[in-house]
């Protein structure tokens, strides 16, 4: 194992101070969890209306069940949306989320291959923005970003396009002596 | 525009840098020949299936149809390959560009700048060997799409058009801050050569047994329905008559038929090894790895020690009994799982097939001196991850036996051998994960290690890494436990279960080495 951990400019991503999403991120996790559960529930009621056999069978466990489930689906959306924050440090993009498994990704902006900002129709509605993050070799976007507003993707992924290591090292560098 | 070939070139001794548009050697017709060929096989021969359904099934002149349409392929093939060969132009730009025009139907020009050629390689095909014509690969790295083939040309054209671009990019690597040439200045000239007896034993240890099954699977019916008339009758009558097994002569036909067929994929497996690494001779000089091998296509890759992203060290389980391993030098698959497949496809991974564990060593201390396989001191996960497995892996699926056992009135004792087989597994597993740091001049590495069976190591000097990743549960977060993942330009390090403080500090310390190190990962 090695073992100097005397180092003490090591920076601690543990004391990362991370942002919350933005106020109406919470809004619009629930309005596409209703864009799904809404016809979800229109197609089982219609299922219900036309076949007397299923209505017999589930309509009791539909009728309890569904609401139980919104409500339970709404609880998920509000933990998970508070859980989740990102920050921007001088070197790097962290982001931190997950309700059971929690995750906590720290891309290097030296390593960000291309960045991409997506608006669904409900985002547009809201002034909200993904951000995604490619480096090489992932699977898809190393990091995935929802829940945040048009203007603070914009300016994140102008910060990411206009970092340069070498500046910013020469700059620390200089400050250090 | 000139119409004179490379090999005329050679001769007249031309300088590259004209620009002026050029034919490839006549021969190169055998090369589009086989290359249409075989982008028809793999990637149009599912498409007419509907048609060979209908043909089979509906037509009654087999014989006489099936010539003819023979026939048109093969004419179609041949004008298409013409067509295309005498489109064919290339020209090396004053740009320091490849340009290369080509296309039937389709007109294609490709621009390929020398900035952006990961390797230049030089195959040999068996068809060109009597005329000693080769193929120029140049490689772009990850992109299939970008990669350009100068089919036909001299040895002596090919090697001065790799001698000129890694001039180019040496030239250009020569402004970059690079640490790492004074390093790899020391490093003497090495090479490795393995036998092909030990080649024979990569098809053995290699999952080429069923990848050869994969291939015949579309023809598997057919093969079952043959073999049903052919041969179970028969071994079933044999077994009757010579033996006076009876009641389980169909048994023994069956078993005699898998045993066969095994042997057969076996077999099937050892002759593609052999094709892909005959003769296999690796160099390493300065910072570059040359390979060749191959029995039908002579292939000749080379790579850039900076261009490797990690090292993957293997054995699997039939490697263990022949006491083998497997080494690859991976480059970046950016792009994800279907480019990490197209760059092994497209040849860029380079493999060491069979290695005894003292070359294995001996290669890897070609670039990493420090490297011991017998002196990493691996740390491994904490205990909660055995517990957490033995539950998940081994006593559900017990439980689960027991109640199945129970359904369908089998003895429940069934569930103590499937728990004790589980739980040797799982423990195996647990005790294989570890994490090795290095320090060397300044310099820092990571080794990996997984497996249950088998061993599966992975080496990279931690600048190289794409991004860091900690994971966690409620249950592991009161434990002070973290799983850790590194993302590299190939593939990423796994270290489950790991006390918070060493996780912390395995990512801080990455991200210091990957934030602050100039030199270039690429």
């Amino acid at each position: 194992m090695f073992s100097n951990q005397q180092i003490t400019d090591l920076p601690q991503h543990k004391s990362i101070a991370f942002s919350p999403l933005a106020d109406k991120a919470l809004l619009h996790a629930q309005l596409s969890w209703l864009t799904f559960f809404i016809p979800l529930s229109i197609i089982l009621a219609a299922v219900c209306y036309l076949n007397e056999g299923v209505a017999n069978a589930a309509q009791q466990y539909l009728f309890f069940g569904m609401p139980v489930l919104l409500i339970l689906a709404m609880v998920y959306n509000f933990i998970n949306i508070r859980l989740q924050g990102v920050a921007m440090r001088e070197h790097d993009i962290a982001f931190k989320k997950g309700v059971i498994w929690q995750h906590m990704t720290i891309l290097p902006l030296a390593r960000v291959q291309h960045i991409e900002i997506h608006r669904g129709p409900i985002e547009r509605q809201l002034g909200l923005a993904s951000l995604k993050l490619y480096s090489a070799g992932g699977m898809s976007a190393d990091l995935q970003i929802s829940g945040l507003t048009h203007n603070v993707c914009k300016n994140m992924r102008q910060f990411v396009q206009n970092y340069r290591q070498d500046e910013v090292i020469e700059q620390a560098e200089a400050i250090n002596e | 525009m000139s119409d004179a070939n490379p090999s005329s070139i050679e001769q007249k001794d031309a300088p590259l840098h004209e620009l002026n548009w050029q034919k490839v050697s006549p021969w190169a017709l055998a090369y589009f020949v086989m290359h249409f060929a075989v982008r028809f096989i793999r990637d149009g021969i599912f498409n007419l299936l509907p048609i060979g359904f209908v043909f089979v099934t509906q037509v009654e002149n087999k014989l006489f149809w099936g010539q003819i349409a023979v026939a048109i392929a093969l004419s179609a093939l041949l004008i298409y390959s013409f067509l295309y060969y005498k489109s064919f132009r290339f020209c090396i730009s004053d740009q320091h560009e490849i340009l290369l025009n080509k296309g039937v139907f389709k007109k294609e020009r490709l621009t390929l700048k020398f900035s952006r050629v990961q390797n230049v390689n030089i195959a040999e095909p068996f068809y060109f060997i009597p005329v000693n014509l080769v193929n120029c690969i140049f490689d772009a790295a990850g992109s299939v799409s970008q990669e350009a083939v100068l089919p036909g040309v001299t040895k002596e054209y090919a090697h001065k058009m790799r001698k000129q671009i890694l001039a180019y990019k040496a030239q250009s690597n020569e402004k970059q801050p690079d640490s790492s040439v004074v390093h790899t200045k020391m490093l003497p000239s090495n090479s490795l050569f393995i036998s092909n007896k030990e080649i024979a034993k990569f098809g053995l240890m290699s999952n080429m047994a069923i990848l050869a099954l994969a291939a015949i699977a579309p023809l598997i019916n057919v093969a079952i329905d043959f073999l049903e008339k052919q041969l179970i009758t028969k071994m079933e009558g044999f077994y009757e008559q010579e033996l006076g097994l009876i009641a389980n002569a169909a048994f023994f036909a069956m078993l005699t038929l898998i045993v066969l067929l095994v042997l057969f994929a076996v077999l099937l497996s050892v002759g593609m090894s052999l094709i892909r690494f005959y003769n296999y001779q690796l160099y390493f000089k300065g910072q570059k790895f040359k390979r060749v091998a191959g029995l039908l296509e002579r292939h000749q890759l080379s790579m850039s020690l900076d261009k490797v992203q990690s090292i993957v060290i293997r054995q699997n389980f039939v490697a263990r009994l022949l006491t083998r391993f497997t080494v690859e030098f991976l480059q970046a698959s950016s792009g994800g799982v279907v480019a990490g497949t197209a760059a092994k496809k497209n040849k860029q991974t380079l493999i060491l097939p069979v290695l005894n564990s003292e070359q294995v060593d001996s290669v890897c201390q070609w670039i990493y001196p420090w490297f011991s396989s017998k002196k990493l001191a691996f740390k491994g996960a904490e205990r909660a991850l055995l517990y957490k497995n033995l539950v998940f892996y081994a006593l559900i699926p017990s439980l689960l036996t027991v109640a199945f056992c129970l359904i369908t009135e089998f003895s429940w004792f069934i569930s103590i051998g499937v728990m004790a087989v589980l739980s040797v597994l799982v423990t195996l597993s647990y005790k294989r994960y570890g994490y090795y740091f290095h320090e060397d001049n300044k310099r820092f590495y990571l080794v990996v290690r997984k497996g249950m069976i088998g061993v599966h190591y992975r080496v990279f000097e931690l600048y190289k890494a794409q991004s860091a990743r900690s994971v966690s549960t409620y249950l592991m977060r009161k434990s002070s436990l973290k799983n850790v993942y590194i993302q590299l330009a190939s593939g990423f390090a796994f270290m489950p279960y790991i006390k918070d403080q060493d996780a912390d500090f395995i990512i801080d310390f990455t991200l210091k080495q990957v934030e602050s190190d100039r030199r270039s990962w690429i």
